[in-house]
């Protein structure tokens, strides 16, 4: 009588252990899901701040170049040459860095689930 | 300087010295006196408001908790846990950037913000914690961070130029950024409020038109409250990033 009733006991203990157990790891993956997700950066942001952000990415760049061109060419004595490739560089930099800059944007705020983003790649393969 | 009556907007950006020292042009500016009450403002708010560690928090400690918690998540979502480390410097920089702008809104009140060499100061303190941190952290590795992986070997040349130039501006577009937002708004508020004065010189009609500048003038203050929260947040988010990119250099 006595050991079926400690049988039950541990029976039941081992079953509430078992579904504690489930829930942390449901928990840790949670967490573990929302720490790993790629960074979800400036959402909150507005319109005006994304602008903003967009054009001085661009224009540093492309004066950051220009100013270190004219600089290795007053070092280097070879005016106008290397200002002018390096300036180059800078508008490719700026380029890259709106590039960045948009993706970041385009990870943070992604368009909600069912709305209409035209002809997929997969749908057009005709 | 101009006569009372004029609009000057330029004027509320004018360093004066209130204390100086000898004639060397060293002296105690009203930049300086509105750095030390930032500071001070916000040594003494969290002082004070977490001094009695309530676990039920009344207001003020609730406000620095959530300063805290708000300034804690962006750290760990852009930079994750390893990024907790800087989470004193972040913090530190949108505290004094938030108090700093909030200053500026008060009127007869000046803008530390406003002058692109506290913002550029602030840039380069971010990228000297970078660049210190990932040749510390990585040795050479962080170069990478000017080699994207997947490149071919024939590409390289052109690209890591490229890559170093972006690296490069980003301490020039975080502090223009800060600097050309606060200086712009706070000139355009003068702007407006100056057409008030002068049509107000044309008599009772003026006065009717005046109204439309009033209502701008309110609209533009109610939109340099929020300029003023959201660039300290963009700075400090920013901030994180580019230490995120310290901590783990590939792109």
């Amino acid at each position: 009588m006595r050991g079926t009733e400690g049988d039950g006991e541990e029976k039941r203990v081992r079953e509430q252990s078992q579904i504690l157990k489930e829930k942390i790891a449901r928990a840790q993956g949670q967490f573990a899901a929302e720490t790993a997700s790629a960074p979800r950066v400036g959402a909150e942001m507005t319109g005006a701040s994304r602008a903003m952000r967009l054009g001085t990415e661009f224009i540093a760049a492309i004066l950051v170049g220009a100013v270190a061109g004219y600089l290795l060419d007053r070092w280097l004595n070879t005016a106008p040459w290397l200002m002018l490739v390096m300036l180059l560089i800078g508008f490719a930099a700026g380029v890259l860095n709106v590039v960045r800059a948009a993706s970041e944007m385009n990870r943070a705020s992604p368009p909600p689930p069912g709305s209409d983003l035209g002809p997929g790649r997969d749908e057009d393969e005709d | 300087m101009a006569e009372p009556n004029k609009v000057d907007p330029i004027h509320q950006f004018q360093i004066t010295d209130i204390v100086s020292f000898g004639e060397g042009g060293f002296g105690f500016t009203n930049s300086a006196l509105f750095m030390v009450l930032t500071v001070g403002l916000i040594l003494i708010y969290l002082l004070v408001s977490t001094g009695r560690r309530a676990i039920v928090p009344g207001r003020a400690q609730l406000v620095s908790e959530m300063l805290y918690e708000f300034v804690a998540n962006m750290v760990r979502s852009s930079a994750g846990t390893a990024g907790m480390k800087f989470f004193p410097f972040v913090f530190s920089l949108f505290m004094f950037v938030l108090v700093a702008n909030m200053f500026g809104m008060i009127p007869f009140f000046f803008t530390v913000t406003s002058h692109i060499i506290i913002t550029f100061a602030l840039a380069i303190l971010v990228f000297a914690v970078v660049i210190v941190y990932g040749f510390w952290k990585n040795g050479l590795k962080f170069l990478k961070l000017f080699v994207p992986s997947g490149v071919p070997v024939y590409v390289l040349p052109i690209v890591v130029p490229i890559e170093v130039v972006s690296f490069l501006s980003r301490p020039i577009s975080l502090s223009v950024r800060l600097f050309a937002n606060i200086l712009a708004g706070h000139i355009t508020l003068k702007v407006f409020a100056g057409f008030i004065v002068t049509l107000g010189a044309l008599g009772w009609l003026g006065w009717l038109g005046a109204i439309l500048p009033l209502v701008m003038t309110i609209a533009i203050t109610a939109l340099e409250f929020l300029v003023a929260a959201l660039q300290a947040y963009v700075f400090a988010v920013l901030t994180s990033m580019y230490i995120n990119d310290a901590i783990h250099p590939s792109h």
